[in-house]
């Protein structure tokens, strides 16, 4: 792959300025990446990037501080949450080091699961762009990578790394597949009560293991979370619909503003909860109210982090 | 060990039964994950996949309720309360029906923990007394499976009463337990016949397919050999995102927070599923954490299942091989490969 | 064995003694005659004080097994648990799970001198042993205290210390950060940090010497009783570590393969080296 003899290069040229490079590895098997964290030459030939690269290494930065130089190789949607934290001046562009490339979607372990049975099951995935084939048991079956991918990908604007010191390959050329986010259009036909019945269902299904915030690169309070705290006490340890739906809620309006839609909260989660439809509603409310989209320059001052006496977005009621 | 066998149609009506004086927790479709429920409501078991969550939550909840507390004010004097504490032992009886070899052996894990000659906790103690287990035999593994490394198998009868092992048009069942031999007395279980001999061929074919295992019979003295090896543990950890998505879902951990959760002058002392990852856990009153890094908070969570539980108990691992660490971790990082890499940089260590 | 180890016995608040600006001693009895009765324990062991609705925390039973009328526990103010218990009077109730842990090595420690050596809240779990040996003072042999502070009102125990100077089978030294005009007028009291002290008044070594304190203050202890010339195995520590269930379950207080809530809190010297490094 061009663009991956084009990124390794750049990353050596790069790294002797730098502490680390952070960008992925194949992991346990041939559906899994993990995250790389690049220090020495050797390294740098276990970079990979394909359609399993998910995590979103900016989620490390926020164990990076101290002005260590960081290098990142980040797809487009990545590359919103580095935009936003430079946007909330939580980090120095002069110590970051961008390396991007045209991004085609990415796959979605667990639209994966619910037609193939467990990922591990899974002998041999290949995919062409368009479709993707796989091998599971004695079972073969073609399938277009539409139904397959993050769900992110089929709305995706920014498919290309923004704002990067270095771009490898070409850029991707990929459309977003609709202009509108089907999956929330859909959810939102349900009446209020249908609503209400289906997050208490998926509410009841949440752990509590924090993967959503932990996996989120916006959630820059790390080890002191406020779900954490006993004094004050806003959640209680009772594992149930009312504690976790608070905690849920919590998260989301602490994002309101800041969310660029990774979509990692949701990928993290072990339970497979849609968290992401609470964060794409939100999204779209601060799109609707003030013309705002998170993380895409870095010049702009996020919305909810200034006042003016009138917002040029909003009409105001009189 | 005697061998018998039940039909597909037979086993739904002995779930039936069982749920007339038992919670049936099955695996079901929950949401696109498969979870443990209670049978009934239309839920159909889920057989084909590794249930997300394990088994041990039908003996150890996510939340337990130690003691209820009540204050109550004398009359005489306002400004006074007293505080009256009352003792809340679980009381139902439960069956878990289709986990996996690997999750129930978690069990004998918690087994040594809670039910021994210096202590037996209550809570524990009562649900697992009331509880049985029905495991089902795998005849598939995954990519993430390595309970033939860790002293399994795909038909373990660890922690088990009965054994199921899927054969042509049902499962032959086989006791493991006195318990599990009078739920094989159940009218719906027939003679095992040839089906036995077909349930032997499955274990074998299934054993075979995880291949040669690695051996961890040495990792207690090699994580402990690279214990201070900070760099290491770094190293290992990058990766972690230091949320509680493996330590909750793992069949064999069982370290829990306790805490008292009161709405007014009422309210209970909960035991809750409590995780090594995080920066909490370990934090002291004074500021103190002697687990500051994710380095050494993974550390710890690996050493417990590969050193520290070996070397209290008998050298049994308390790591099972399920796998569901390495699934349900967000970055994909793998017990096993930290393990083996300890043990190789313990070796280097000794031939320098 | 318990049979609910987890299920707290209730007692009442007998008294409470302001110690210094963010200590304060409790004295507790078993609201149950017969659990008072027949409660036993060793020095060196812990209970766990309950503020319903608040939680646990764990505190050593610093009153001595040859005074039963009471168990006292010192709690320092420093979180949830530890305010709450601060606010509580005479008359309140608390829970009280007790005894847990291990205990010092009293047995062993007949015949021979032992040197106390504490600093701040770290003179509790002293306290319950000083008190034991001075009980059973012809069993032991010399016995020297040297207790140490920030400033002099941050010394815990004045009536104590009254009583221990006025004997003449115990020598006691006094040692602050930051002395007050008052400080230093009377002999046994100096000023500097506790090893140094330590190192000044020379004890023999061929006894035990107990040590509790803050961590770095156990850190340069354990140095300079190592300087003078005690043996490992005479050495003797409490630690503290966060702890919950109290009965070696909930796994937060392991450093390695031991538990410092059931193996512990008492460690010798010795032992400590033979742990793994996460204190």
């Amino acid at each position: 792959m061009q663009a991956l003899a084009e990124l390794k290069e750049q990353i050596r040229q790069a790294l002797p300025d730098l502490d680390v490079v952070i960008g992925w590895q194949q992991g346990y098997d041939a559906l899994h990446t993990s995250p790389l964290f690049i220090r020495s030459e050797e390294d740098i030939d276990k970079l990979v990037v394909n359609e399993f690269c998910v995590v979103n290494p900016a989620t490390y930065l926020r164990e990076m501080r101290g002005g260590k130089k960081v290098g990142l190789v980040l797809k487009g949607c990545d590359s919103r949450s580095v935009i936003q934290l430079l946007q909330e001046k939580l980090l120095k562009e002069e110590d970051l080091t961008i390396f991007g490339f045209g991004c085609n979607g990415v796959l979605n372990h667990t639209k994966l699961q619910a037609r193939f049975g467990d990922i591990g099951f899974i002998t041999s995935l290949e995919n062409d762009g368009t479709n993707v084939t796989v091998e599971a048991g004695d079972k073969k079956e073609t399938v277009p990578f539409t139904e397959l991918c993050a769900d992110k990908c089929l709305t995706c604007s920014y498919p290309n790394t923004l704002q990067c010191s270095h771009f490898a390959g070409e850029e991707s050329a990929k459309q977003a597949d609709s202009a509108t986010d089907k999956a929330l259009e859909d959810f939102e036909k349900l009446t209020m009560e249908e609503r209400f019945t289906f997050w208490q269902d998926q509410m009841r299904r949440c752990i509590r293991c924090y993967a959503c915030r932990n996996a989120c690169p916006m959630c820059v309070c790390k080890d002191h979370c406020l779900a954490n705290s006993r004094e004050p006490k806003w959640l209680s340890e009772d594992v149930d619909v009312q504690n976790n739906f608070m905690f849920q809620l919590i998260h989301v309006m602490h994002l309101t503003g800041r969310c660029v839609e990774c979509g990692e909260c949701e990928r993290a989660c072990p339970m497979d909860i849609p968290i992401m439809l609470l964060r794409r509603k939100m999204a779209g409310i601060v799109r609707d109210v003030f013309a705002y989209n998170a993380g895409t320059n870095a010049e702009e001052t996020p919305p909810l982090m200034c006042f003016k006496v009138e917002e040029p977005t909003i009409e105001e009621r009189h | 060990m005697a061998c018998k066998f039940i039909s597909h149609e037979d086993t739904n009506q002995w779930l039936e039964a069982l749920a007339k004086d038992h919670v049936v927790f099955i695996p079901v479709d929950d949401g696109g994950s498969v979870t443990f429920r209670p049978y009934g409501e239309g839920r159909k078991p889920v057989l084909d996949r590794m249930p997300v969550r394990s088994p041990k939550e039908a003996v150890f909840p996510q939340n337990e309720t130690l003691l209820t507390y009540k204050y109550d004010k004398d009359p005489e004097d306002p400004e006074r309360t007293s505080v009256r504490i009352k003792e809340t032992l679980p009381k139902e009886r439960a069956v878990v029906f289709g986990a996996r070899p690997c999750g129930t052996r978690g069990m004998t894990v918690f087994d040594s923990v809670f039910v021994n000659d210096r202590i037996r906790d209550p809570y524990y103690a009562t649900r697992r007394e009331n509880t049985l287990y029905v495991t089902l035999a795998c005849h598939e593994v995954e990519s993430t499976c390595f309970c033939h490394e860790v002293g399994s198998g795909p038909a373990d009868t660890a922690g088990s009463d009965v054994l199921l092992t899927p054969v042509q048009g049902g499962y032959t069942a086989e006791a493991v337990t006195e318990r599990g031999e009078k739920m094989l007395e159940a009218s719906f279980f027939a003679d095992g016949g040839d089906k036995c001999a077909e349930a032997e061929a499955v274990k074998k074919a299934t054993r075979e397919m995880l291949g040669e295992a690695h051996d961890f019979s040495n990792a207690p003295e090699a994580l402990l050999a690279v214990f201070d090896d900070d760099e290491f543990w770094d190293d290992q950890a990058a990766a972690c995102l230091s949320c509680g998505a493996c330590t909750y879902l793992c069949p064999t951990c069982y370290c829990f927070n306790i805490t008292d959760e009161s709405t007014g002058t009422t309210g209970k002392r909960l035991r809750s599923w409590d995780t090594c990852m995080s920066f909490q856990y370990t934090l002291e009153g004074s500021g103190h954490n002697p687990r500051t890094t994710k380095g050494k908070r993974l550390k710890n969570r690996v050493n417990h299942k590969f050193a520290y539980f070996p070397d209290t108990y008998d050298q049994h691992l308390a790591c099972c091989g399920c796998g569901r660490c390495i699934k349900s971790c967000p970055a994909s990082i793998d017990i096993r490969s930290i393990v083996k890499a300890a043990q190789a940089r313990s070796a280097q260590k000794e031939s320098k | 064995m318990k049979a609910n180890p987890v299920l707290p016995d209730m007692a009442t608040i007998m008294e409470v003694v302001e110690e210094t600006s963010n200590i304060k001693t409790f004295r507790v009895r078993f609201d149950d005659e017969n659990v008072m009765k027949n409660f036993t324990f060793e020095p060196g062991q812990v209970g766990q004080l309950s503020v319903f609705g608040i939680g646990e925390s764990t505190f050593v039973i610093n009153s001595s097994p040859t005074r039963m009328d009471y168990l006292q526990f010192s709690v320092m103010r420093v979180g949830e648990v530890t305010s709450r218990i601060h606010q509580l009077k005479a008359g309140d109730s608390v829970g009280v799970r007790a005894p847990l842990g291990n205990a010092f090595p009293t047995e062993e420690m007949k015949g021979q001198d032992v040197t106390f050596i504490g600093g701040g809240i770290g003179m509790a779990p002293l306290r319950t042993l000083l008190v034991y040996l001075l009980d059973n003072r012809d069993d032991y042999g010399k016995i020297t205290l040297l207790y140490g502070a920030r400033t002099p009102q941050d010394l815990s125990y004045q009536e104590d210390i009254a009583e221990w100077l006025g004997r003449d089978d115990i020598d006691v030294v006094l040692t602050v950060d930051n002395p007050d005009e008052e400080w230093g007028k009377n002999p046994h009291e100096k000023t500097g940090l506790i090893p140094n002290v330590l190192k000044e008044i020379n004890p023999d070594n061929s006894g035990y010497a107990v040590t509790c304190g803050p961590p770095i203050m156990i850190k340069f202890t354990l140095m300079a009783l190592n300087e003078l010339g005690f043996k490992d195995d005479k050495i003797i520590t409490t630690l503290e570590k966060r702890m919950k269930c109290g009965v070696g379950l909930c796994g937060r207080c392991n450093i390695g393969d031991k538990y410092v809530c059931v193996d512990g809190p008492v460690f010798k010297y010795s032992e400590l080296q033979e742990l793994p490094n996460e204190l």
